[in-house]
């Protein structure tokens, strides 16, 4: 049986499972005018089951990719249900448009740091509505009203009889009712779950090693492929030797792919083996003739074409910034497993925008969307390489080569030099500050690739792109003549999110350059900052806290020395304070790095204070080691030899204070990540008077 | 056939000698647990005990590994029960957890040979790379792990 309700955001559905279990669906809509019919009801997201042995199955949108989406997204459908966090399990939903993110323009997308800030509401609801019905269903069954039973922890109680029933025992006869039209939202002082320290609900699985990745899963009569792609970007394919690769053990078939060209066997290291045998060859390409010292000349000549500012005052600062391409290097290399057939396409893989592996799956399979299934395992890293779908692509263009199951997986080499890269950029400020110190004019330039163009291109036709100067404009400090312009430069590199995206590059930009505008101005530049963020309390506070927590002011060793820095991106405000120190053979060494964020309403503490944690551990790794240099139109670097990640030895005592507060939510995944750069590079300068310009600081003379 | 004995368990393998051991436990075994990161032993995803040591399997061929004891993360505890484990658990270490194999494998060897690691220690011992940056919770787990396995004796 299928009951429908509507009520003004929400349209929920309900029906029976196996005949004995419940199954909640709904949609959201945010047009009030928009009207649905109950014939439209297969198009609702299920998100709840019920299952008559009181398993709880919870359907969320967010890909589980480290950052904990998977328990923050349950434990807000779990607060409104009143189930037992014991009893739950969560899965990501398969495509669908009830999942699309409000955020990111209704598409299947975790990222933006909006599991949280995109779905309260929407969770909130649906796991109220369950939990109405299941009272319901109590109620009926007791013969008493509503309003005397009361649910808990997974049952529903009539106390006055001391009466139970467990949800598995309601599921059958909640799922013949209808949902409510307006499901009362439990208020913040009932919660039991939301602002605690829950564990993980991904963990036990990921200690024992039955968690399953991308690269776990395994299909009957399933096959494994090695693929090669043009090392210059956008090259073809000019000869290989098929013989060769077929002579290789396990060998079966060799298969072209968009770019490139794939070896199929019956193990990864047979199509590893084959595709070296193959030795595929290219030619031309787009990057053809770039190297990394074009790039930066086509960056100084962008920032020339901008023109410098006219700059006067007491005094100046004519500053320039650079930051190369880096890699997202998740540790799981990018993979997929496919199963084409002549009417349906089964894809597995760990992503992180389902709406592009659909697409890509119904344009590689030559099927339609309701064909397709996108199944989405856990992630071994996402930190944005995982919006992209290059990788469904191969895969189902060759199971459906080889009308088999496929699992394809880069070689860390593949993975390394056809990323979609965080852009090289280069930004320049021109500063004045006044006879009080304080900047009077602020000039900045930045040239960089246009990020919001890689999914919607006319942004790069404007120079308009938020997303780019994302942390240079605005900026929270009080400025009388603010001046900031961006410019596209486009060097045919594949280009995309990492992680923070512009706040990465303007946060290291800008609060560099406030830095040595303190400098200039002969004030402590923490004092400096509070100073001009008088308009900006929220900022203020968290600047003062992390100053307090990292005992700004006291007296350090020889040698040590304090930087601090600010940021406000993904709604929330983050502030770092790094100690570090410098040995007398010029090797940095840093000792510690305190952070204060202000998130909004937390639901986990605990897991925003990993994400704040692991942040700055990644911002670090950035600022201190990691860069993408590019010779003959090429990656240089192909593995974890020549492009080096922070390893546990280097990385730093860190401590992370949690404003709680009753602002909306903000993001935790990415907020952590920009500050750590700048604070480091300030505390290298308070250690020994040089300014660190260019990332990563590297062999760079200290 | 060569002979691989994991985790207690001996297994026939039908594979070349020259085979990495990370591919013979994924592919032929069916033994996912262990993770595939790089292939040239820099990132410890794969690493796996042979006679309590830790290696890189991608860098170890079957051929080479064959006789000797070895073991896996399945063969640490399927019920988390292992002291590794459980300050794994309590400390909350893994985010993506792709690592966290390897992770805890090498924390394993570390803990049996040296029973309290001093920081020292822990960063010499502790090679694995871990991109979500889980380190300053790796090395509260590794001291609650030793805090437990003492209790425990």
């Amino acid at each position: 049986m299928i009951a429908t309700a509507m009520s003004r955001r929400t349209f929920l559905k309900v029906t029976t499972v196996a005949g004995t279990g419940l199954a909640v669906g709904c949609v959201f809509d945010n047009e009030p005018t928009l009207t649905m019919s109950a014939g439209e009801g297969g198009q609702l997201g299920l998100w709840v089951r019920i299952s008559p042995d009181n398993r709880i199955t919870l359907v969320v949108p967010a890909s589980e990719m480290g950052q904990g989406a998977h328990t923050g997204q349950a434990m807000l459908l779990a607060e409104q249900l009143e189930a037992d966090w014991d009893t739950i399990e969560v899965v990501t939903a398969p495509v669908g448009s009830a999942y699309g993110n409000k955020k990111i323009m209704y598409q299947q997308v975790t990222g933006g740091s909006s599991s949280v800030t995109a779905w309260w509401d929407e969770l909130s609801e649906v796991g109220a509505a369950t939990r109405e019905l299941l009272v319901e269903a109590a109620a009926q069954q007791w013969q008493v009203s509503d309003s005397q039973c009361t649910a808990r922890a997974g049952r529903v109680y009539h106390e006055a009889t001391a009466r139970s029933l467990s949800y598995g025992q309601l599921a059958g006869a909640a799922s013949r009712l209808s949902p409510p039209w307006r499901p009362k939202i439990k208020p913040r002082e009932a919660y039991r779950l939301i602002g605690k320290p829950i564990p993980r609900l991904d963990i036990p699985a990921k200690v024992n090693g039955s968690a399953v990745f991308g690269i776990d899963v395994r299909r009957p009569g399933m096959r494994f492929a090695a693929v090669s792609q043009s090392p210059v970007f956008g090259g073809e394919l000019t000869s290989y030797d098929e013989r060769s690769a077929l002579a290789i053990k396990g060998v079966e078939s060799v298969v072209a792919v968009p770019n490139g060209i794939a070896v199929v066997a019956d193990s990864t290291w047979h199509a590893h083996k084959g595709l070296e045998a193959l030795g595929p060859k290219f030619a031309g390409g787009v990057t053809r003739g770039l190297d990394s010292a074009k790039v930066d000349a086509m960056l100084r000549a962008k920032l020339d074409e901008m023109g410098k500012a006219e700059i006067k005052g007491a005094e100046t600062i004519d500053v320039e910034y650079q930051v190369p391409f880096l890699m997202h290097a998740t540790l799981e290399p990018m993979n997929c497993t496919a199963h084409v057939t002549e009417n349906s396409c089964d894809v597995w893989v760990p992503a992180q925008n389902q709406d592009r592996c659909e697409s890509a799956a119904v344009d590689a399979s030559g099927l339609s969307s309701d064909q397709v299934n996108i199944h989405t395992t856990l992630c071994g890293g996402g930190f944005g390489r995982r919006l992209e779908s290059d990788f469904v692509t191969q895969a189902v263009t060759i199971s459906r080569a080889v009308s088999k199951p496929v699992q394809v997986i880069w070689s860390r080499e593949e993975d390394t030099r056809h990323g979609f890269y965080r852009p090289a950029s280069m930004s320049r400020f021109q500063i004045s500050v006044g006879t009080d110190g304080k900047p009077e004019r602020w000039a900045n330039q930045l040239a960089c690739p246009s990020v919001a163009a890689t999914f919607f291109p006319p942004v790069a036709w404007f120079d308009f792109d938020p997303t780019t100067y994302e942390g240079a404009k605005p900026i929270p400090y009080t400025v009388p003549d603010f001046d900031m312009e961006y410019t596209n430069v486009d060097f045919g590199v594949p280009i995309g999110s990492l992680r923070s995206v512009g706040a990465l590059h303007n946060c290291f930009y800008v609060e560099s350059a406030i830095d040595e505008a303190a400098h200039l101005a002969r004030v402590d530049p923490f004092e400096y900052r509070r100073e001009l963020l008088g308009e900006h309390p929220r900022h203020k506070k968290v600047l003062e806290s992390v100053a307090k927590a990292s005992n700004w002011g006291t007296a350090l060793p020889e040698g040590h020395g304090r930087g601090i820095a600010i940021i406000e991106c993904f709604d929330s405000v983050v502030a770092q304070v790094a100690e570090v120190s410098i040995t007398g053979r010029g090797r940095l060494k840093i000792h510690r790095v305190d952070c204060v964020v202000d998130c909004g309403r937390v639901v986990n503490p605990d897991i925003v204070k990993s994400q704040m944690q692991g942040g700055i551990v990644f911002g670090l790794s950035i600022a201190t080691r990691e860069e993408i240099t590019i010779k003959d139109g090429r990656v240089v670097q192909s593995n974890f030899d020549d492009y080096r990640i922070m390893k546990l030895k280097d990385s730093p005592i860190i401590n992370v204070h949690v404003i709680q507060s009753d602002r909306e939510s903000g993001g935790a995944g990415e907020p952590g990540v920009p500050c750590a750069a700048p604070a480091l590079t300030n505390a290298i300068f308070a250690a020994t008077g040089k300014r660190i310009r260019r990332l990563p600081i590297g062999k760079q003379q200290l | 056939m060569l002979t691989l004995t994991i985790n207690g368990t001996t297994h026939q393998v039908d594979v070349e000698s020259e085979t990495p051991l990370l591919w013979a436990l994924r592919d032929t075994l069916g033994l996912t647990g262990t993770k595939f990161g790089c292939g040239i032993g820099q990132c410890g995803a794969c690493t796996v005990l042979i006679r309590r040591a830790p290696f890189r399997s991608c860098g170890i061929t079957v051929g080479e590994a064959a006789g000797k004891k070895i073991q896996t993360i399945e063969g640490l505890s399927t019920d988390n029960t292992h002291p590794v484990q459980q300050a794994w658990i309590m400390e909350q270490v893994p985010q993506c957890g792709y690592c966290q194999s390897g992770q805890i494998l090498a924390a394993v060897s570390l803990l049996r040979k040296n029973t309290n690691p001093t920081d020292k220690d822990i960063d010499r011992a502790m090679s694995n790379l871990c991109r979500c940056g889980t380190y300053p919770r790796i090395r509260k787990a590794i001291k609650r792990a030793a805090k437990l396995a003492e209790a425990e004796q």
